[in-house]
């Protein structure tokens, strides 16, 4: 029998990965970082856990742009990832099924595969997108017996370096309608250090600490204007208002939203920092990115603009069918705001439904593990006698 | 006003090239990973260390041709806007991209948050009434260069 297939959603920030017959992925930051209270190593993947403090974390990360240009840190990511700390087992003579970005350019497919085929020995691979796997694992997940062949869907991906909506026709993409927009996560964290530095204290090197802030606090106002209102009535104000206690990585390690009333005793000498329209204003430029000077429309409109490129006899269906996965997903009120958003922009006849899955994250994931293990799998694969042969040529060819 | 003092003040605000390169520096702030220095460059150990886990091992473990890391770097080594330059696939990277807005572009105080109607005169920071106006001269105007 052959050996079990590896699963890598390789995104920008994170990967997500497992052997196609386990029940869940692990997600392993794909990046190296270093600290500086630790000078004698540097972190690798899932090895920040061992960390103790993580203020002023650097960050080496494989992806520029939201490519996968640094393959010097990859290998180093991949070595991790596949050795005993990691997933627990190699590559060599396995199958992969692995995700790349939408639009990849050319010399990176080819460097992927040079890697994976020649350093890593696998056996073959299936190279996708998370948008597809996600496909998968919704008609998978569907109830009523929708196949690939009949699937009209669009994926919204809010990743880390950027956002793509993806339509599907007859399950497969509509290479013509995919929209990008320029804002995923790291834009949002870089934004809400810039508005902490200018308005309260300076903290532009720590990405770490004001990621996990933009986790803990930020939420899609469901109507902006009103949102704004909100904020700026000294009444109503403190109906968002809070105060962000700061790690000090002695008595805590990660930051909290501090309870109302008089701060506890062990607050009293903790930073904390005040906020209150930076909650809602920041995932607000997923929505608008001309926020903050990127001449884009956001999600909403992009999925109109998305829908032009498609057969009107879709677009239906399409509507009814819009999932959103990718770790920017998770805001509270993101949903309902674009749901709101969309309604305003096609016509009253057609319905608008949204699903967001529970986990955004690992959904494509389980998607690559329906891949791997459905009865055709091999069909998908590409094989390392067909790499030795054609190289590269022959996967574009399929 | 003497002539020197006059000239002083108008050295102290930014023309329109300069607020340009500000906007632009902001965007590029977005996509960068780290914005102070690696914590680690003055270490002459790490130099030393061996850079890639496989350098060591792969001598004794596997003898087979791989190639390793430093071989994937040298040959492929291209930056972001060469790969967008060298790019023929139809569609593409830049065809993909989102659209450009239709509604007018709405701006916020630099130092509250609040929908902005007016702009520092020296620096075109954005600011929404009188007492920001008077915070952001008081500290940052001219100062914030990120
Ligand atoms: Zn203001
Ligand atoms: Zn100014």
């Amino acid at each position: 029998m052959a050996n079990t297939t590896v699963v890598l959603d390789n995104g920008a920030y994170t990967a997500k990965v497992g052997l196609a017959n386990e029940d869940e992925p692990q997600v392993i930051p794909n990046c190296i970082m270093k600290a500086k209270s630790e000078r004698r190593r540097v972190f690798v993947g899932n090895q920040i856990d061992e960390c103790r403090d993580t203020s002023a974390l650097y960050y080496i990360l494989c992806f520029q742009r939201g490519y996968l240009l640094n393959w010097d840190t990859q290998k180093t990511v991949w070595d991790h990832i596949f050795s005993k700390d990691g997933i627990g087992c190699s590559l060599e003579n396995r199958s992969i099924v692995i995700t790349e970005p939408q639009m990849n350019f050319h010399s990176v497919q080819e460097a992927m595969l040079e890697m994976l085929f020649e350093e890593y020995r696998v056996a073959g691979l299936y190279k996708t997108t998370s948008a597809e796997l996600a496909a998968f694992n919704y008609v998978a997940d569907s109830e009523e017996r929708t196949t690939m062949q009949s699937l009209n869907c669009i994926i919204i991906d809010v990743g880390y370096s950027f956002t793509h909506v993806v339509p599907f026709v007859l399950g497969r993409r509509v290479l013509e309608g995919i929209r990008r927009i320029d804002v995923g996560g790291k834009a949002l964290t870089n934004h809400l250090k810039e508005l902490i530095s200018y308005r309260h204290l300076n903290v532009m090197d720590e990405s770490h600490v004001v990621n996990q802030i933009k986790e803990d606090v930020c939420f899609v106002a469901e109507d902006f204007k009103n949102a704004m209102r909100v904020h700026e009535c000294d009444k109503k104000r403190k109906e968002i208002a809070v105060d962000y206690v700061l790690p000090d990585f002695t008595t805590c390690k990660r930051g909290y939203i501090r309870m109302p009333g008089q701060p506890r005793e062990e607050e009293e000498h903790q930073q904390m920092v005040p906020l209150c329209n930076e909650r809602f204003t920041v995932p607000e430029l997923l929505f608008n990115p001309s926020d903050i000077g990127i001449q884009q429309v956001g999600i909403p409109e992009a999925v109109v603009d998305a829908l032009k490129a498609c057969p009107w006899e879709a677009h239906r269906e399409l509507l009814l069918n819009i999932l959103i996965v990718g770790g920017s997903a998770q805001f509270p009120g993101f949903l309902p705001r674009l749901k709101r958003d969309l309604r305003s922009l096609v016509p009253d006849d057609l319905e608008v439904s949204l699903i967001c899955p529970e986990d955004p994250v690992r959904y494509a994931w389980y998607g690559g593990k329906e891949v791997a293990t459905s009865v055709n799998f091999e069909e998908f694969v590409y094989t390392r006698e067909e790499y030795d042969e054609y190289g590269i040529h022959g996967l574009h060819q399929r | 006003m003497s002539a020197r003092i006059k000239d002083a003040e108008k050295k102290r605000v930014l023309d329109g090239a300069a607020r340009q390169r500000r906007a632009r520096k902001a965007l590029e702030a977005l996509e960068q990973d780290n914005f102070h220095d690696d914590p680690h460059a003055d270490l002459v150990m790490s130099k030393k260390l061996p850079k890639f886990q496989d350098s060591i091992k792969s001598g004794k473990e596997k003898k087979g041709k791989r190639k390793g890391a430093e071989y994937f770097r040298a040959k492929y080594r291209k930056n972001f806007q060469q790969l967008l330059e060298e790019d023929k696939q139809q569609p593409n990277y830049v065809s993909a991209a989102a659209p450009p807005p239709k509604n007018p572009v709405r701006h916020f105080c630099a130092v509250c948050g609040n929908f902005s109607q007016y702009s520092c005169t020296a620096c075109g920071t954005r600011y929404c009434r009188v007492r920001c106006l008077r915070t952001h001269q008081d500290t940052r105007c001219l100062k914030w260069t990120a």
